[in-house]
């Protein structure tokens, strides 16, 4: 069985579907890349892209300090 | 000679090369095939053992060569061929690529970038994170220019004959931009509703897709933009288009070719009218039954032509176009169709209940329908783009009891998609192959009876379509209240005029490149010219009319326009072999309303997708030509730099010397499976690393991968693709040791709780400074361990198990858990140099570097004379070896140029 990861050039050309649901989580208030990722219902590695890309363009920021080990994010201001 | 010295590679080598040689007096031309120079120091965090900040260096130095008086920087350009003259001196040839972005113009903002709806991997960020194909390196990139990533057209756009940009509003609707992908589709064509439901599709005929689990559905995806938009603006808005030109213009026939004409020669600011023989416009769409083709939805998308000030004079018939130019109209298109029957040359044809395709349709589409009742229904004759079958299926709508189609040619050539067969099929229509009606037989005048004989297959002609094949021996007859003759269509015979003779074959002659008739400035296009085709191909020809008759007007030269600026299109297995592995998802079933729902009522069949159907689906697209052309960019763009016109330029010059800086490659470590990388997310590169320490970093910090974890125990596995017999490269590559270590620094600097172990072969500290930069390390806490990793497994959180050979314990195996494992990749040398040269051979040593013919006396002489080697193309080396080996060939350079120039 081949058990590499997902292309990485799919899960981010993913990016632009999975983008509007990243946002419409973070609504919410502030979560960890995990929470993200449970709430979409997707592997945590490839939310880690789409989270990434979304910070990377300015549509979220991350919570200053880091809760525990993870830091949390939220929309941009 | 153009200029003194050629360098190619703009790293940190060849701008030390172009800096040194540029501050001697000589002119200079650095081509670096990347859209910036700086190489790979650039994106480094810091340099080893000083800590300097890597960024704070090579930025100025980046600066300088690109603004120094001496120094002709090409971005973005490659070096194809060097050929070493008579004289001594180098000729060479060069790709300038298109960057698609007016470099004079683009301000370097980043917002085409934002805009951009296609996400790739960053390579300047080793995969860590997307970019978009339109984008700026990053932000100390010189030049700070955008360049947009083209590979050529995308199959489905290159595909369409209406030129709509199929890629472009997938892109859109995959990123929820749905009125945006509708704003597209109107910039190529008015009829996006109607195209979205009867279109044969080409598009999806090329999705590359199709190689591999299946086509996208293109054509519903275009239905979904035009349906979402039109439910949100049941109205046309009124454009406010300008009447920029007082030439009038007059189009005969609105159908889909005459109002497609209208709407781009209105949208060029021409009044535009429009004469319409029949009541309503439309031409033959009005004739696609309602089950297909809603009249609601025709009258929207006609709505979009009206919208532009366009006058549609329905019911007046024009008797003569020059009668036309002669009140005042200074060009006519003709786009009248063939929308009349051809009469079936066959005995019986003139019984009453019999009746050709466009005929009957027209009285199907009337207010007061006629019925069917109880009837027995024969309809006759294919035509690719589905009448025979439009008939049957109304014909069952009507109410006929029985109804059976018989066609001369095999199942695939009935219609353009399957679905249209298995629709009518399940509809209750009898389908009959390679059978065709013989004789009509009658009674008192009427139809009665139909006499068939079966039909051998056919040849092939050119297009892959089969001719007409022999009558065979075997004949049947039913009884029948109704022929249906769907046998072909021609052009009206009073659209015949003097210097308007229609041919043989009903169509009327025009020039092919201009479309005009021998009338001047009378036009003509659609089905009028090319005999029955496609809806989308009648619209494409209006679009070419409309370019064609406003060149005319203006007096411009007739040349054919280039569509899509004649970017070559993508080929399939280079789009499809951008990724070694696909996930396969089918694309959603087509959705219709139920059988039993339908065949009394003409209620649309085919149902639509919801939003979320749409984005999945449109999610599918792999991206064949980078750049979408969805023109988000150009909309965003406030310098008006965008411009898809550019195109790579090659370019010839002469030089004196050459430079060669190609720099090094990285060892891939997918090619070390027992390290898990590409399989394991938490195990990562070094350079991944140093992006990740960098202040123009991926992430906000030294985060995990997998889950954006602040590591806390970080393992090095060093040597990885160094001194590896079993990958081919024996050797060291002299700063792994060194940047592993001015890592670990930096991580317990930006960690402070984090462990971090490194495990060696042997610590190489070689350098000035660089034993006590070891000691240092191990003072910070830094553990070392001297062993070599034979594999990594993971565990269920994420975390890894290394199991190593513990050397200093006594070659025992033992094993160490850790969150976070940075592969130490080797360098490896860069052979893209060696294939440059002609007429010579750029000779490269046993480890395929570029071979320094006298390292000990002459250091960067390379077999060619005149050819030097800097940095890292000759051998793995640290940042300042490679500025002392790009003082020697700048040296040895200008040197040479002095002899040549003698």
């Amino acid at each position: 069985m081949d058990d590499r990861l997902r292309d990485p050039r799919e899960v981010m050309r993913e990016e632009m579907l999975m983008r509007d649901q990243v946002l419409a989580a973070l609504r919410e208030g502030p979560q960890t890349v995990p929470e993200i990722a449970e709430t979409l219902g997707s592997p945590v590695h490839e939310v880690m892209y789409w989270v990434m890309a979304a910070r990377k363009y300015g549509l979220i920021q991350e919570v200053p300090e880091p809760d525990d080990d993870y830091f949390q994010y939220q929309l941009a201001e | 000679m153009d200029y003194d010295v050629l360098v190619v590679g703009g790293g940190t080598a060849g701008m030390e090369s172009a800096l040194t040689l540029g501050d001697m007096g000589y002119s200079v031309v650095l081509a670096e095939r990347e859209p910036t120079i700086g190489g790979k120091m650039i994106l480094l965090s810091k340099v080893f053992p000083t800590l300097d900040c890597a960024s704070c260096i090579a930025t100025p130095k980046m600066a300088s060569t690109f603004h120094h008086p001496q120094v002709n920087t090409m971005v973005y350009t490659e070096v194809n061929n060097i050929a070493k003259t008579a004289r001594g001196s180098f000729q060479v040839q060069l790709k300038r690529k298109a960057t698609y972005v007016n470099s004079d113009q683009c301000t370097g903002c980043q917002k085409c970038e934002l805009a951009c709806t296609v996400a790739v991997p960053d390579q300047f960020n080793f995969d860590l994170v997307a970019r978009r194909a339109v984008y700026i390196p990053f932000a100390q990139a010189v030049p700070k220019k955008a360049v947009m990533e083209r590979h050529g057209i995308s199959p489905c756009s290159q595909a369409c004959p209406a030129g709509v940009k199929a890629h472009g509003y997938v892109s859109l609707i995959r990123s929820g931009l749905f009125d945006e992908a509708q704003e597209l589709i109107l910039e190529a064509i008015p009829f996006p509703a109607t195209l979205g439901r009867v279109c044969y599709a080409p598009c999806e005929r090329a999705c590359t897709r199709g190689e591999l689990e299946g086509v996208l559905p293109i054509r519903k995806l275009k239905r979904f933009a035009a349906d979402h938009y039109y439910q949100k603006h049941p109205q046309a808005k009124p454009a406010a288009v300008e009447n920029k030109h007082s030439e009038r213009v007059a189009v005969i026939g609105a159908g889909p070719a005459g109002l497609t004409a209208a709407y781009h020669l209105a949208r060029r600011g021409y009044p535009v009218t429009v004469f319409e023989a029949e009541e309503k416009p439309g031409g033959m769409l009005r004739l696609i039954p309602p089950f297909r083709l809603p009249p609601e939805v025709l009258e929207r998308d006609i709505a979009n032509v009206t919208a532009l000030g366009v006058e549609i004079r329905a019911g007046e018939r024009v008797a003569d176009p020059v009668e036309l130019k002669k009140q005042g109209f200074q060009a006519v298109f003709l786009a009248c169709g063939t929308a009349k029957d051809k009469k079936p040359e066959m005995e019986g044809a003139d019984l009453k209940g019999v009746t050709g395709a466009i005929q009957f349709l027209r009285r199907a589409a009337a207010s007061a329908k006629p019925s069917l009742a109880g009837k027995t229904v024969l309809v006759a004759g294919g035509g690719r783009y589905g009448i025979a079958l439009d008939c049957a299926r109304t014909a069952r709508r009507l109410g006929a009891q029985r109804v059976v189609l018989q066609f001369g040619r095999s199942r695939p050539e009935l219609a353009s998609v399957e679905w249209a067969i298995s629709d009518a099929i399940e509809e209750g229509i009898t389908i009959e192959f390679h059978k065709a009606p013989a004789k009509l037989i009658g009674k008192d005048g009427k139809l009665v009876q139909v006499e068939s004989q079966d039909v051998q297959a056919g040849k092939r002609d050119p297009s892959g379509r089969t001719l007409p094949g022999l009558p065979a021996e075997t004949k049947s007859a039913m009884a029948a209240d109704l022929a249906i003759m769907a046998l072909g269509q021609e052009a009206d015979p009073k659209n015949e005029r003097e210097g308007l003779r229609l041919t043989k074959s009903g169509t009327l002659s025009v020039n092919a490149q201009t479309l005009e008739t021998r009338l001047p400035g009378v036009f003509a296009g659609g089905d009028l010219v090319s005999g029955p085709g496609s809806v989308v191909e009648a619209i494409g020809t209006g679009t070419r009319a409309a370019e064609c008759i406003d060149r005319f007007l203006r007096g411009e030269p007739q040349t054919p326009k280039e569509r899509g600026l004649n970017l070559p299109g993508v080929d399939k297995q280079i789009a499809i072999g951008r990724q070694e592995q696909y996930t396969l998802a089918p694309a959603a079933e087509r959705t219709k309303r139920p059988v039993e729902e339908r065949r009394d009522g003409f209620a649309e069949v085919e149902l639509g997708f919801d939003e979320k159907t749409a984005r999945q689906n449109a999610s599918r697209c792999i991206d064949c030509g980078g750049c979408c052309e969805c023109h988000q960019c150009v909309s965003a763009c406030p310098a008006d730099a965008i411009d898809f016109g550019m195109r790579d330029e090659d370019q010839t010059l002469e030089v004196g010397s050459v430079v060669v800086s190609t720099g090094f490659d990285l060892f891939d470590p997918v090619g070390k499976v027992q390290y898990g990388y590409g399989r394991l997310p938490n195990v990562i590169t070094a350079m991944q690393m140093d992006r990740l320490l960098s202040p123009t970093r991926p992430y906000n910090s030294v985060l995990r991968p997998s889950d954006g974890k602040i590591p806390d125990n970080i393992a090095y596995i060093l040597c990885t693709g160094s001194r590896d017999c079993q990958i081919g490269n024996e050797l060291c590559s002299r700063v792994c040791c060194m940047y592993s270590i001015k890592q670990a620094q930096l991580i317990m600097g930006a960690l402070p709780i984090a462990d971090v172990t490194i495990y060696y072969i042997d610590i190489r500290a070689f350098g000035k400074g660089f034993e006590e930069f070891y000691q240092q390390s191990g003072d910070m806490g830094v553990e070392f361990i001297k062993g070599k990793v034979g594999r990594v497994e993971p565990t269920d959180d994420g975390n890894m198990i290394l199991h190593y050979e513990d050397i200093a314990g006594g070659g025992k195996l033992a094993q160490a858990e850790h969150d976070l494992v940075v592969l130490s990749v080797g360098m490896l040398p860069n052979q893209d140099a060696l294939s440059l040269f002609s007429g010579g051979e750029l000779a490269a040593d046993a480890h395929h570097y570029v071979k320094e013919i006298d390292e000990d006396h002459s250091p960067a002489r390379t077999s060619i004379e005149g050819v030097y080697v800097a940095g890292s193309s000759a051998a793995a080396m640290d940042i300042p070896d490679t500025i002392l080996h790009s003082g020697a060939a700048a040296a040895q350079a200008a040197a040479y140029v002095e002899r040549v120039k003698k």
